[in-house]
């Protein structure tokens, strides 16, 4: 979609139909004063952030960012400790909601939908956007239990036969499948790391999300592990879109094509990967990915 | 230290890009040198001093081979991104060039010895002439990329990539005046054709001042402008001017 300059220097964009188009157009100009540098837009969005404010009580640890992320994209949120990029993460699946002192305000929508509205089920929409934590929490149940939780209690099963295709195209999608299929009745937990980290993808993948959250998922993974991991990711682009914090700078690099630096609460800057690691824009970003932040 | 190479909070990745920045200048320095030595000798007629410019290429060429060492070494330590990987990739490419510089330079010196040292009528001042102005042209631009590399000045890497035009003219025309030279009097066809080598070498080293002049820019704004018209590559660069 094209850019259009505004007289006062503001950028707004073609218009769309509708209400959806004037929202899109007022918040386009807002967020270009509110100082993010690049591209906050992508062409094809699934989930679309619009000045998001999170609060802990009285402290605000989030600042209006407004962000795109794009269906079968990798986006990693990069930016040192406290910079907000977990609590922002945490906003897109309303984890944030489990914290009682915690106050999110703005509009994220995914497919057009706000997930913030009162109406929505936060249930089904914790199944569209999947999460995978930093440590592996696999249940304390079978490798195929594991799998095969998410779909029972959200009814996507009719029976035994369908469970055990959706168990095993769960761990197929995760490279698991081979290491396990001939221990799907022994615990999950009894896993190393890193295969426990990847039944949890299978685990998240089991109940069919259009989105997977990652947070920092290899901070707790030797080097192989990682690897595969990240290769992993790099094929669940295909079908899904992913959002992953990550500490990794040079993970940031390898796995996604769009990635965002957070500092203090505010999206400093957001653009393609190559174009970060390469030649970023902001000073803050440069310093911090180069090891310059002190 | 400049901006490029200091601030990081690991101090030894500042001192490891300070080195090979450090190299730069170093080659740079000894290919200035080698230049003015190299046309000294001919001016001299001395043929002692162009074997000495020929021998000490291999300075220069140890250089290049530490400098690649030290790049292998801290791109698998550091894994530069950034501004920090522009100023690295920066360096391998600049100091190519000035090890090319040497290379030319060299010769220069072995056109002395030609010239002097093989029982023949050397050239005369006259023919010779448009070398010396065409060196001094080339020396004032390899000075000037080098201060752009060390200052970060792009300023001065912009008029290095300009002055790389005029000095083609200059080439143009020594050509033609060697031409006339010719035209006048046949037995100079053989130093003409030498000179001709000359000319070129001069007018090379122009280019590699000039190449510095684009890896500069590149540094500093992250912008290839290799292969780019002089107007477009200041229209880019102009909002950091």
């Amino acid at each position: 979609m094209d850019d259009v300059i505004n007289q006062d220097g503001t950028v707004a964009r073609e218009l769309k139909t509708g209400t959806d188009a004037e929202v899109d157009m007022q918040s386009t100009n807002e967020s270009q004063s509110r100082g993010t540098v690049g591209d906050i837009y992508v062409d094809d969005p699934r989930m679309t952030c619009r000045n998001v404010n999170v609060y802990y009580g009285d402290k605000q640890a989030i600042f209006d960012i407004d962000l795109d992320i794009g269906k079968n994209q990798v986006i990693s949120m990069i930016g040192p400790s406290g910079c907000g990029k977990s609590t922002f993460l945490r906003c897109l699946n309303r984890m944030n909601d489990t914290i009682d002192v915690c106050k999110v305000t703005g509009q994220i929508k995914m497919d057009g939908q706000d997930i913030y509205d009162g109406a929505l089920d936060v249930v089904p929409l914790r199944a569209s956007v999947g999460m995978v934590f930093q440590k592996p929490n696999p249940f304390p149940k079978s490798i195929y239990d594991n799998i095969a939780y998410g779909p029972r209690i959200h009814g996507l099963s009719d029976d035994k036969q369908h469970l055990d295709e959706i168990v095993e195209t769960s761990l197929k999608k995760a490279g698991l499948w081979e290491e396990v299929k001939d221990r799907l009745d022994q615990p999950g937990t009894g896993l190393s790391g890193g295969q426990q980290q990847r039944l949890c993808i299978a685990r998240a993948i089991a109940v069919s999300p259009e989105v997977i959250l990652m947070d920092e998922p290899c901070s707790a993974l030797d080097p192989i592990a990682t690897a595969k991991i990240e290769e992993l990711i790099d094929e669940l682009r295909e079908n899904y879109t992913i959002a992953i914090v990550t500490h990794s700078m040079q993970q940031a690099a390898r796995v996604s094509q769009r990635t965002a630096y957070f500092h203090l609460g505010k999206l400093i800057e957001v653009g393609e990967t190559d174009q970060i690691f390469t030649a970023p824009k902001h000073r803050l970003t440069e310093d911090y990915i180069t090891g310059r932040f002190g | 230290m400049n901006e490029m190479t200091s601030g990081h909070t690991v101090k030894a990745y500042n001192q490891e890009l300070e080195t090979i920045n450090g190299l730069v200048m170093e080659l740079g320095g000894l290919g200035i040198d080698q230049l003015r030595r190299a046309v000294q000798t001919l001016k001299d007629e001395d043929t002692k001093a162009a074997g000495q410019v020929i021998d000490r290429d291999q300075k220069l060429n140890e250089i290049d081979i530490r400098a690649d060492e030290e790049i292998i070494r801290l791109i698998a330590k550091r894994q530069p991104v950034a501004k920090d990987l522009r100023d690295i990739l920066t360096v391998q490419k600049t100091i190519a060039d000035l090890e090319r510089v040497g290379d030319e330079a060299r010769k220069i010196a072995n056109l002395t010895i030609h010239f002097f040292d093989n029982g023949k009528t050397p050239p005369g001042n006259e023919i010779l002439r448009d070398i010396y102005s065409m060196a001094e042209f080339v020396d004032e631009m390899l000075v000037q990329s080098l201060e752009a590399f060390s200052e970060l000045d792009l300023h001065k890497a912009l008029d290095v990539i300009k002055r790389d035009e005029k000095l083609y003219e200059e080439f143009r025309d020594a050509l033609r005046r060697l031409s006339t030279f010719i035209m006048e009097d046949s037995r100079s066809v053989g130093h003409a054709v030498d000179i001709v080598l000359a000319l070129r070498a001069l007018e090379r080293i122009g280019g590699h001042a000039k190449n510095i002049g684009g890896f500069v820019i590149f540094l500093v704004t992250g912008k290839d402008v290799r292969h780019e018209d002089l107007n477009i590559i200041a229209a880019e660069i102009a909002d950091r001017l």
